[in-house]
């Protein structure tokens, strides 16, 4: 290793540990998967049942909770808001698709019924 | 003695309260635990084990963030995140099953519908095939209809060789004279006789429903009731000629009428001839009630 190679290492390094020691960023891959998953909620109309509806506001709620951490620099609690808010929006997406499955499932058996009763 | 004892008591049990303070867990992992074992009897377990596993790693983080410092906030953080995971996971099995249901019906429906279209179509073609067998029935009965027409017409213009026929109000009139019919003074039957009554006959088989009179007439020389027994009998031998060439005997009346309604001069020979005569009135069809009336 030459000297000026080893000099500029350990400009990096120091470099690395006062960023560290201020506030180590929220990856910004975490924020925009995040926002990613509430946009994803909303056009698949997670909005559409109580239940899915609740938990999409809950996800816009935590991103916003997220982004106040963000600006605060508590980056380690902002990390975990956002995946409450990614979390809560697929599930705000899994609970809408449900109820839309359950749907068609009954309208499926009630025709069913009646091509049988017929 | 009393205070020492009170002091080892105090010494076992605060620890113990202790603890089990440090122990109890936050209402964010108690919801994560319910969560988890909700989903883990759903039918993610068959569907989507992977987002169960992924709930699982959430649970286990949060337990492990729990033994680690019961008091870190973190703690409700990483159960919510658990929890949240949990219904997910059971929320995106249940949809699958939906699915499938929905998928089962339909198929069902399909097949049911299907036997349902193919029920019906032979029902059609049943009533096809009726159709049609009513209409092959009429057309026989048509043919069988104009058979007689076509019988009758034959024997009417066989007998319209051989004997007058007029067409009147009270219906088809045949007349025979009377030398051709039978010999002076008698009753029976000349053998040239058959010819023209079975003519008569055929035309009377074909038409088995139309009624006919039998007259019988002679003409004014000699004894008035002599002449009408004789009229009498000479309608009655050609009516049972007629019967036994295949006439139906209630179809057939025999009426004797003597000297009466003469058709001809009974001063002259050639009168007197004409006047002695039978006349076969066969009656105008009756109104049929059949679908096919000729």
């Amino acid at each position: 290793m030459s000297p000026s190679t080893s000099g500029f290492s350990a400009l990096i390094v120091g470099f690395a540990l006062t960023c560290g020691c201020a506030a180590a960023p929220v990856p910004q891959a975490k924020v925009v998967s995040s926002a990613a998953a509430i946009r994803t909620a909303q056009e698949l109309r997670a909005d559409e049942t109580p239940t899915s509806q609740l938990r999409l506001q809950y996800a816009k709620d935590e991103y916003a909770q997220a982004q106040r951490l963000i600006a605060d620099g508590d980056s380690e609690k902002a990390e975990l808001w956002l995946a409450r808010a990614e979390a809560d929006a697929e599930l705000a997406v899994a609970l809408a698709k449900q109820a839309r499955s359950e749907r068609a499932a009954a309208a499926a058996q009630a025709e069913l019924r009646n091509v049988n009763a017929k | 003695m009393f205070m020492k004892s009170l002091r080892i008591l105090a010494a076992l049990t605060f620890p113990a309260l202790a603890g089990c303070a440090a122990a109890l867990p936050p209402q964010e992992l108690l919801n994560a635990r319910e969560a988890f074992s909700r989903a883990s009897s759903s039918p993610a377990a068959r569907y989507n084990p992977a987002d169960l596993a992924a709930a699982r790693q959430a649970l286990d983080r949060a337990e492990l963030a729990f033994a680690d410092d019961p008091g870190d906030s973190k703690t409700r953080d990483l159960a919510y995140l658990a929890e949240v995971k949990s219904l997910t996971a059971e929320a995106r099995g249940r949809n699958v099953e939906n699915e499938q249901a929905h998928d089962t019906a339909e198929a069902q429906y399909k097949a049911m519908a299907g036997s349902k279209l193919d029920a019906k179509n032979a029902a059609l073609a049943n009533d096809a095939a009726r159709i049609q067998a009513t209409g092959m029935a009429l057309i026989a009965e048509q043919h069988r209809r104009s058979d007689v027409e076509k019988r009758l017409h034959d024997a009417m213009s066989r007998l319209t060789a051989l004997a007058m026929v007029k067409e009147e109000p009270r219906g088809t009139v045949i007349t025979i004279l009377g030398n051709v019919l039978f010999a002076s003074d008698k009753s029976e039957l000349l053998a040239g006789a058959a010819e023209r009554l079975n003519a008569v006959a055929d035309a009377l088989v074909a038409e088995p429903e139309r009624s006919v009179t039998i007259f019988g007439f002679t003409d004014s020389k000699g004894d008035f009731s002599y002449n009408q027994s004789l009229s009498e009998r000479r309608a009655e031998a050609v009516r049972a000629y007629l019967i036994s060439r295949g006439a139906k005997a209630d179809q057939l009346k025999a009426i004797g009428k003597g000297p009466a309604e003469p058709v001809a001069d009974n001063q002259t020979a050639e009168g007197r001839a004409n006047n002695r005569r039978v006349e076969i009135v066969i009656a105008p069809a009756k109104e049929s009630s059949d679908f096919y009336s000729p």
